[in-house]
């Protein structure tokens, strides 16, 4: 069975994150409004200066297909009116923007419609990836809103802690995507890669009253850990 | 003595410091006693006595949402872990 992802951003988390899938033969979509710049070489790797001023999604979605994956560009942000077309029918959502309003969209988008979903953040030197799939609490339970987070561009980001986290959200997004929940509904969290490469796996609780998990098409589970229902055949 | 893991993004506070270890029994005492030795590091984290919504603190694997909040008592060796929300990755 062919695995679908989309991965909305195609910049520093992105290119590993598509890289990685497509590779592991999982059909893309992949999502970004923007251009390639100078700026963005040290940390974007999967660009070269033949690409700038090139359309990054289209850009990335090229080296995909050219290492044999399978992979469609999208030239526009995610948004209400385009996460529909966005999400289609993958089986994973994955966040890999630098914004916090798309990170929040994206999760909501995939609690509505019972998708898995991962989130992507890195700053600094090191990141955070959170799994998330249908019955657990979900990326509103864990931040409520989105805020003025610091961002790449406020607090700078070490090139390869960027690679690194990709990978990691990468081989989460696989995991969920093949049906494994074992780490959905966790945050790993990489405080500073420069001196450790073991994430803190912490798990949170449903916030009460949250909006998302309202909308959600399968009710919350009480705990993420809950013990999955035995279903016995009687003959 | 228990110690309080300080995200990175908060270590300007903290003259780049990373663990601080505290005398405190409960994670309210843990922050109230990081602020009076880094002062205005609890205004970033709480916001009339509340965790700010952006903000989650964890006592080692545990949220303490699922706890007793700030009143979660601390035992010798636990580690107190804040973890902001961030957003770095592509300005997608």
């Amino acid at each position: 069975m062919t695995l679908r992802a989309t991965i909305v951003g195609a910049g520093g988390l992105g290119g590993p994150i598509a890289l990685s899938l497509g590779a592991a033969g999982v059909e893309l979509a992949i999502a970004d409004h923007d251009h390639v710049e100078l700026s963005n070489l040290h940390r974007q790797i999967q660009f070269t200066a033949m690409d700038l001023e090139q359309p990054k999604a289209a850009c990335l979605a090229g080296l995909v297909v050219a290492r044999g994956g399978a992979a469609r560009s999208i030239a526009s942000r995610w948004a209400d009116d385009t996460a529909d077309e966005l999400g289609g029918d993958a089986d994973v959502v994955i966040d890999a923007s630098d914004d916090p309003v798309t990170k929040f969209a994206v999760a909501d988008w995939a609690v509505a419609n019972g998708r898995c979903y991962v989130i992507a953040a890195a700053l600094r030197y090191g990141g955070n990836v959170m799994a998330g799939a249908p019955g657990v609490a979900c990326y509103r339970c864990l931040f409520e809103a989105p805020v003025d987070a610091p961002t790449c561009a406020d607090a700078g980001v070490l090139g390869p802690a960027v690679g690194a986290i990709g990978g990691v959200a990468a081989a989460v997004a696989l995991t969920l995507a093949r049906g494994d929940r074992a780490l959905a509904g966790a945050l790993l969290v990489f405080e500073d890669l420069r001196r450790a490469a073991d994430p803190r796996v912490v798990r949170f609780a449903p916030r009460p009253g949250c909006p998302a998990c309202a909308r959600a098409p399968i009710a919350p589970l009480a705990s993420p850990l809950a013990t999955p229902v035995r279903v016995t055949e009687v003959h | 003595m228990p110690s309080i893991r300080v995200p990175s993004a908060l270590r300007r506070f903290t003259g780049d410091a990373s663990d601080i270890e505290v005398r405190a029994t409960t994670v309210r005492d843990a922050l109230a006693e990081l602020d009076r030795r880094h002062p205005g590091i609890a205004a970033k984290l709480l916001d009339n006595g509340v965790v700010k919504p952006f903000i989650r603190i964890f006592v080692g694997p545990d949220d303490i949402g699922g706890l007793s909040g700030l009143d979660t008592q601390l035992a010798e060796r636990d580690e107190v872990a804040i973890v902001p929300a961030i957003a770095g990755g592509s300005d997608a």
